[in-house]
């Protein structure tokens, strides 16, 4: 075993962790950071393949901009622990059962699948996710969804002004 | 010129729908104006179209408007075909018609319903015209229904008189069973040739197998519309309507329309001489019964009305013995003077404060002498006096053709007599006791202008129309057989037969015999029929007549009174149970389902899960 | 890209343009009655664009996106329906307090999203046309914030849609694991030469069925569509009932094509399943509903769930009676919607039953549309609803689908009830004295009243003569069928 596995399944393992506590925390302030544990997490894995672009991007976007509005959100808000809604035993229950099963069919699936046996992902050799190549493609083949997703913005700023406006 | 043959429908159907849209805000002698002129124009424009026709000399004129539709390999146009039949149909509707629209302006005057019933009369003249000058039978059958339904709109035109919305249902239903049965003979006829243009069908009839089916189904069609027996039994009650509606719609035009029918569709007839039996027997029973009923009425529109049947049964009984031009004349010559006889019907019985029993008339010989005359003339066209009258001129042809001719036989020869002496007796019944005698009820007002006019002309007609066809051995003018025989085959005559000349004498003695029997007994001693009516059985066969030998009672005991029974007994409704059982499930679930909708969003993310479970539990496991 | 490429691509740069104007003229502080105008122009310019391009069809513009006769169908549909749904809007927000200026920068850019949809044939494009639709959609039925249930709904739509979302990229990341591609040519080509149907690709098709049922609003994903259309504001309403789901079938027609989905049994399977619960369930729903854009929401359920019928056969006749049934839906619900937004007052939108009473004697035209909708909605002979019924239980009868095609019948007698009930409400007597018609510009009564009579001469029309509608998506299709080499 590798360097690289050892930091593979070590990533792996705190993503898992963070994401599990994000669910079971009862202050959203802890969820957050335990959010943050898991971005902090998958950029480590976009590193590993090789893609450190994708990596700094998660870590500004997700890790900085979005987590930092979401403790503005909750602090504003002033959510804890006390004012959370009680769910009923079986609202709980229901939510268990359900998202087991579905966590059960795509292990299966997964499983079952034969082809996937045989791919492993590339660590340390792709290179699309390298600040050059990215670019290109990005301003060549995918030009258009790259526009279009400027217009996209655009309509979810517009969006958000409409709302939001005090009027 | 031929190509304004669409104007002539066309302006009936712009009056109607005039009226239809705008006849309530319009005024009354606007409404009479449009519903009449429009009539009157169209008449003007078929005597032009006539004129340049006959000139013409070409035996058939088609004008294809546009298609109407198509359907796989069946298409069908709104085409018009004008022929010589088709032209005397025309002439006959829109003249007639235009004289009767011409005297409703005065008639109806007092009606509120006015605008409503010239839109009616107008939408019938349309219809009419469409059913005669169609080129297709489905257009034909257009216009089959339209005169049907104008029928019951007119029939029931009164209709705050339940009795008079029975009649117009009655009507319906009746003429129903035989346009049901003109349809399957329709449907069949397009099985078997694959098309229903009425050209192709001439040309083609030799290949169909099952022509006689065909034939009778269409016949059956004829003998609803024309109130045959055993369908006949509408046309009395159809009095109901006011009396312009009876003359024009229930004598002159639209009651012929199996007269049409089946001459249009000669060539089928003629391959099945089955058919043309049943044609010619129809006509002879019909011609008998109807004349039996018709001498016994109190009612004068019931009486003119079983007259008429008796009459068109003389049509179709011309019609089976092979004498295609002798039913047309008839129907040509009856067209004015039943309508006059309607028409001055009318006149009487507005005069009488809408008395319509005979015997409560009397006398009006006198007081109004120009209605006299002009009825006169009508009754003796009715009752065929020799020389003097139309009817004679076209009724001497079909006694004579129904022995003589190649479909004919004595049986129906005589019984054709039998109804020719009926229809004098009746004749001179109907005249003596309405206007001779004395006066009974007093007269409530003189007919105006506007009604005599028509009148005058219908008798004029009624008088002049047979000059245009002789018998043979008078004098050869056979103008109206010439004209017609350009459409319809000629009348083949049969060998070894009895003189022509011996043949008219017996019917004009007989015709004769009838009218004075009338005058005997109905003016010269009375006393007869009081004797005749003390006894017990004569007292029943009356009675037998006067219900037109109970025709409704038997319809009543082997139709409706059984259906009646099987609805009665399934007041339950089994089957009304299934669908309440289907109701009760959809509301019931319905109800289940709307818990669905609670609105909380909570759930509905855990429905979308399940519903995503699903999903792939269904693909797991296939 | 060339030229020709961006040529066809000129309608879309025009639509999105529209939007920019829009803000532009936001920005210069223009009234609510010129950016109307311009934003109708500005349709119609998108219109002429469409006309122009013409010629370059079909063009393939490597590896997203394809613009070709089928897109063309469904664009011009769209583009169509937003016209219409223009013209309402501005008779909607003229009475409302809010400002509705950026609601049609909003209009377009979903527009613009619906129109992407058409013409993608790669996920990514999906994708992104799917999240520019459903983002202006938040918006959008948010917009009369000051309504409770405005915000409620919208906030029901976010999160829903947002679920979907990760559901479609999660099925799409699945496929693109097992055949490497995200292009749909490229997933047929890979499928082909793995021969068998995968579980991953299985696995995939089925996590993306779930979001285009929810888009669609197919049971069980149609929960969210009764407080949707009853919480969105009426034009708003229409453009969900219409545009949205012009765009997501249209996509999903091209993905069957391409990857041949209907030849998967398991396929087949889910689609006839939630064809038939949809049909039953959106028509037992719509039974006792009282709220009109509530039981239009089941009704649309019921419709899609007719559509898929049509969807199942995968060959060109299904395709055309689809396509058809859209046709024939869409401009059904702008006329009945369009009523609806006729009848909306200041403070509420005439949702309730009860305001329908009598409305034919009130307004005989209005009455007289609605009338002739609803009946095309119950599919009732000489209505466009009629044929496109008709066309669907062909496609289905040829490829003897009886299950689907008898539960069609059947639920179609279902829905005749409420319809006719509807029908009944709108000529009974009424004694209830309704305020007088709102007093806006003569001009854009006018053009309401035009665009109304418009769409009932098309409901009408394309029910009487049905073969003009057929044939002109005949000739579109072909185009759309012919292949591409690039």
């Amino acid at each position: 075993m590798g360097t690289t596995q050892i930091l593979f399944w070590f990533l792996t393992a705190l993503a898992l962790l963070g994401a599990i506590m994000v669910l079971v925390s009862k202050n959203p302030v802890h969820s957050v950071l335990w959010l943050i544990v898991v971005f902090f997490a998958i950029s480590g894995h976009y590193i590993l393949l090789n893609a450190q672009f994708l990596a700094i991007v998660n870590l500004i976007v997700y890790a900085g901009a979005i987590m930092v509005l979401f403790l503005f959100v909750i602090m504003l808000m002033n959510l804890n622990a006390e004012t959370e809604p009680q769910k009923s035993i079986w609202m709980k229950f229901f939510g268990v059962a359900t998202g087991g099963l579905l966590l059960s069919f795509f292990i299966s699936f997964i499983v079952s699948s034969i082809d996937l046996k045989n791919k492993t992902a590339q660590l340390k050799e792709g290179d699309v996710g390298l600040i050059k190549n990215l670019g290109k493609v990005l301003f060549s083949d995918y030009v258009i969804p790259f526009e279009i997703a400027s217009i996209l913005f655009l309509s979810a700023m517009v969006g958000a002004v409409v709302i939001g406006k005090k009027d | 010129m031929t190509n304004l043959i669409a104007y002539i429908p066309a302006l009936p159907l712009a009056g109607f729908l005039l009226l239809f849209f705008t006849g309530r805000r319009m005024s009354k002698s606007m409404i009479a104006f449009v519903g009449a002129g429009s009539v009157c124009i169209a008449a003007l424009l078929t005597i032009v179209i006539g004129i340049t026709f006959l000139q013409s000399g070409s035996s058939a004129n088609t004008q294809t408007l546009w298609q109407w539709m198509r359907v796989g390999n069946f298409s069908c146009d709104i085409s018009l075909r004008l022929d010589a039949l088709s032209l005397v149909f025309v002439f006959i509707i829109s003249f007639v018609g235009a004289l009767i629209h011409i005297y409703s302006i005065a008639f109806m005057r007092q009606d509120e319903d006015y605008a409503r019933f010239f839109a009616s009369m107008n939408l019938f003249v349309f219809s009419m015209l469409v059913l005669v000058l169609a080129d297709n039978l489905v257009l034909l059958y257009l216009g089959w229904e339209g005169v049907g339904l104008c029928s019951y709109l007119l029939i029931g035109f009164w209709y705050k008189v339940p009795a008079n919305c029975a009649a117009a249902n009655k009507a319906f239903f009746i003429t129903r069973i035989g346009d049901t049965a003109m349809a399957i003979g329709l449907f069949m006829l397009f099985k078997t040739l694959g098309t229903l243009n009425i050209a192709d069908i001439q040309q083609q009839a030799a290949t169909i197998p099952n022509v006689t089916t065909i034939a009778l189904l269409l016949l059956m069609g004829g003998m609803g519309k024309s109130a045959q027996v055993p369908l006949q039994t509408w046309l009395p009650d159809a009095m109901a309507g006011p009396s312009p509606v009876s003359a024009l719609i229930h004598a002159a035009t639209m009651v012929t329309a199996g007269v049409y029918l089946v001459a249009r569709m000669n060539v089928l007839f003629l391959l099945s001489p089955a058919a043309m039996n049943v044609v010619a027997v129809v006509g002879a029973i019909t011609l008998f019964v109807a004349g039996c009923s018709a001498l016994v009425q109190t009612d004068i529109k019931r009486i003119l009305a079983y007259s008429t049947i008796s009459q068109v049964g003389y049509m179709f009984l011309a019609l089976g013995c092979g004498a295609w031009s002798a039913a047309i004349f008839h129907f040509f010559t009856h067209a004015f003077f039943k309508a006059l006889l309607f028409l001055a019907a009318g006149v009487v019985i507005e005069s009488l404060h809408h008395e319509h029993n005979i015997f409560k008339m009397g006398g009006l010989k006198n007081k109004m002498p120009l209605l006299y005359y002009t009825f006169l003339a009508g009754a003796s066209a009715l009752a065929a006096l020799p020389f003097i009258s139309a009817g004679f001129y076209s009724k001497d042809a079909i006694l004579w053709y129904s022995w003589s001719a190649g479909n004919g036989n004595v049986m129906l020869w005589a019984v054709a007599l039998t109804g020719a002496f009926i229809t004098a007796l009746y004749s001179a019944r109907l005249v003596i006791v309405v206007f001779w005698g004395d006066m009974k009820t007093p007269i409530a007002q003189q007919p105006g202008k506007l009604m005599t006019m028509p009148l005058v002309t219908l008798a004029i007609l009624s008088i002049i129309a047979g000059f245009v066809q002789w018998p043979h051995n008078l004098l050869h003018v056979t103008l109206f057989a010439d004209l017609v025989e350009k459409v319809l085959p000629a009348t083949v005559l049969k060998q070894g037969i009895p003189p022509e000349l011996l043949l008219q004498l017996i019917a004009a003695v007989v015709t004769l015999g009838g009218a004075y029997t009338g005058y005997l007994l109905y003016y010269k001693s009375p006393h007869i029929i009081e004797q005749w009516k003390t006894a017990e059985p004569n007292l029943n066969l009356r009675e037998f007549f006067v219900k037109g030998w109970r025709f409704d009672e038997l319809y009543q005991t082997l139709f409706v009174k059984p259906f009646l029974f099987i609805t009665r007994s399934n007041k339950a409704d089994v089957f009304d149970k299934i669908h309440q059982w289907l109701v009760t499930a959809c509301s019931r679930l319905n109800g289940w389902l709307s818990l669905s909708q609670n609105g909380s969003l909570r759930w509905y993310i855990g429905s979308m899960l399940v519903g995503i479970i699903f999903i792939l539990a269904l693909q797991f496991f296939l | 890209m060339d030229s020709l490429q961006l040529q066809a691509l000129l309608p879309f740069i025009v639509l999105a343009s529209a939007s920019v104007v829009i803000i532009l003229l936001i920005a210069a502080r223009q009234s609510h009655t010129v950016i109307q105008i311009t934003g109708f122009l500005m349709m119609c310019l998108v219109v002429l664009a469409m006309w122009y391009v013409r010629d370059v069809l079909p063009r393939a513009i490597m590896p997203l996106l394809v613009v070709d006769g089928m897109a063309a169908v469904f664009t011009g549909l769209i583009v169509f329906c937003v016209l219409i749904i223009g013209l309402f809007s501005f008779i909607y927000f003229e009475e409302r307090e809010e400002n509705p200026k950026e609601y049609y920068i909003l209009i377009f850019l979903g527009t613009l999203g619906a129109a992407v949809l058409t013409i993608s044939r790669h996920f990514i494009s999906v994708f992104i046309g799917l999240e520019l639709l459903s983002i202006s959609l938040y918006a959008l039925i948010a917009y009369l914030r000051n309504r409770n249930n405005a915000v409620e709904a919208g906030m029901k739509y976010l999160v829903l849609a947002a679920m979907s979302s990760a559901f479609l990229l999660f099925g799409m990341a699945l496929i693109y694991m097992d055949t490497g591609s995200m292009d749909f040519d490229g997933i047929a080509k890979q499928l082909q030469t793995q021969g068998h149907s995968p579980a991953l690709f299985v696995t995939g098709i089925g996590l993306m069925m779930v979001a285009v049922c929810f888009k669609l609003a197919l049971v069980p994903f149609h929960l969210w569509a009764a407080d949707v259309y009853q919480g969105a504001p009426v034009p708003v309403t229409n453009f969900i009932a219409t545009v949205s789901k012009i765009g997501v079938f249209a996509v999903l027609v091209r993905f069957a094509q391409a990857v041949q989905l209907q030849s998967y049994h398991f396929a087949v399977i889910i689609i006839s399943f939630v064809a038939i619960v949809s049909m039953v369930g959106g028509n037992l729903l719509a039974i006792k509903q009282q709220n009109i854009k509530r039981l239009l929401a089941y009704s649309s359920i019921a419709h899609l769930g007719y559509l898929l019928v049509a969807f199942l056969p995968g060959n060109a006749a299904g395709i055309e009676a689809g396509m058809f049934y859209l046709f024939a839906y869409s401009i059904t619900l702008l006329a009945a919607f369009g009523i609806v937004t006729m009848l909306s007052g200041r403070q509420a939108d005439a949702d309730q039953l009860e305001a329908y009473r009598g409305l034919y004697w009130r307004n005989p035209l209005m009455g007289a549309i609605l009338t002739v909708a609803l009946l095309s909605l119950a599919g009732i002979p000489l209505t466009a609803g009629f044929i496109g019924k008709f066309a669907v239980l062909n496609a289905g009868v040829q490829q003897q689908l009886w299950l689907p095609v008898i539960v069609l019948v059947i639920t179609s007698v279902i829905g005749l009830y409420y319809y006719l009930r509807i029908i009944s409400t709108l000529f009974a007597e009424t004694q209830v004295i309704f305020p007088k018609e709102k007093s806006l510009h003569p001009l854009f009564v006018a053009g309401t009243y035009g665009a109304l009579l418009v769409l009932l001469i098309l409901l009408l029309g394309a029910g009487i003569f049905p073969s003009a509608v057929i044939d002109g998506i005949k000739n579109f299709l072909c185009q759309g069928f012919r292949i591409i080499n690039f």
